[in-house]
């Protein structure tokens, strides 16, 4: 019965110590990814910002500019990709929609970004795109991968439509959270109009025809959750400005945008919250299953081998005193 | 014997799990009808 009993926990040792190393390495790569439905919208504001009135051509302090971030995952169009790519593949198509303070349109971006759902690695396929324009992607865009590493990355700008390092700056605290801080500096750069302008009538073409371009720096700042890879709260030290041509009646430049640009204190808290639920089910996948288990498989293990040697004892104490033998007598 | 059976039993329903959980996979779901917002939301 013991020698069974110490066969069964064997069994479930060997089950255990295998689930381990299995669930780290294989499942969690296949399981942990971007849900191809994903939906999310960011709202970002800019105080006290400059912005160009179209009207006069003139910079002006303004009280309030608003950014309306979305993401959509288009799950037919990733399913098509994927048969191609033969791998998992997110599309998100998002748009960063520009408001002023009067709730006018100043500008508004659609992108294409289409990606790998767990290694976050740019997947290149038709409609990968920027504004409309057609554009090829290294590096990542709006999330780092799982399991973010201290090191460098490569970041895709929207603006200038390049990939430059964003850089890992230290570790930090961020609401309870143990965050990566990293930094990107865009230094200042001939950018493409947008294609929708706030002034109707104005396009991209007609103001190239005026001779006048559009030019753009930033500083980029991520605090990123690293066992998920998502950023809990980004800001960006953004300032624009059109330069030369006739659009500007003689000046240099203009500034078109200037503002400190960050996440809306209601969209902090709600995607720290969301993160830290995130956080724990990528954990229950590389760290308290797979720990869990293989110490299980041990104690399985020590208690199977503890049966098998108390089987193997002689059952000496058992049997109970043996007689004395009589004397034979013939 | 019967250890070598009994252990090659528990590596094979482990790899048979995580085989099955790797073939499920998370469910891709639907792209979802909201649109692209071109308004502030009052909440997230």
């Amino acid at each position: 019965m013991r020698r069974k009993a110490s066969l069964v926990l064997l069994a479930c040792a060997v089950f255990c110590a295998a689930l381990s190393p299995l669930l780290r390495w294989y499942t969690f790569p296949r399981v942990a990814r971007i849900p191809a439905n994903e939906y999310q919208d960011m709202v970002l504001e800019a105080k006290d910002a400059t912005l160009l009135d179209y009207g006069t051509m003139r910079a002006r302090k303004v009280s309030k500019v608003t950014i309306v971030q979305t993401l959509k995952g288009d799950v037919e169009a990733a399913k098509k990709i994927e048969r191609t790519a033969g791998r998992p593949v997110v599309v998100w198509d998002s748009l960063s929609y520009v408001q002023g303070p009067d709730g006018k349109m100043v500008s508004k971006v659609p992108e294409r970004y289409i990606f790998d759902a767990h290694s976050q690695d740019p997947v290149h396929a038709t409609g990968e795109s920027v504004d409309g324009d057609p554009v090829r992607r290294e590096g990542i865009e709006f999330k780092w991968p799982f399991l973010t590493q201290k090191r460098d990355y490569e970041y895709f700008d929207a603006q200038t439509r390049t990939t430059s390092p964003i850089h890992y700056r230290g570790t930090r605290d961020f609401r309870g959270l143990t965050v990566y801080y990293f930094e990107q500096t865009i230094p200042w750069t001939k950018v493409a109009m947008p294609k929708t302008m706030p002034v109707q009538g104005i396009t991209p073409e007609t103001v190239a025809r005026t001779g006048t371009t559009r030019w753009y720096t930033t500083v980029r700042r991520f605090w990123v959750e690293p066992v998920t890879g998502a950023p809990v709260y980004g800001e960006e030290l953004h300032k624009e400005e059109l330069r030369g041509g006739t659009l500007l009646g003689g000046r240099a430049k203009v500034t078109a945008f200037a503002g400190h640009v960050k996440m809306r204190e209601d969209y902090i808290d709600h995607t720290v919250a969301l993160v830290k639920h995130n956080r724990t089910l990528v954990l229950t996948l590389t760290s308290y299953v797979p720990w869990g288990s293989l110490g299980l498989g041990l104690l399985l293990l020590a208690l199977s081998l503890y049966l098998e040697a108390r089987a193997r004892r002689p059952r000496d104490t058992a049997a109970g005193p043996t007689e004395e033998p009589e004397p034979v007598s013939a | 014997m019967r250890a070598l059976i009994a252990a090659a039993t528990g590596l094979a329903l482990a790899l048979a799990l995580v085989l099955l959980i790797g073939a499920l996979g998370p469910s891709s779901g639907r792209t979802s009808p909201k649109p692209l917002l071109t308004t502030v939301p009052p909440h997230p």
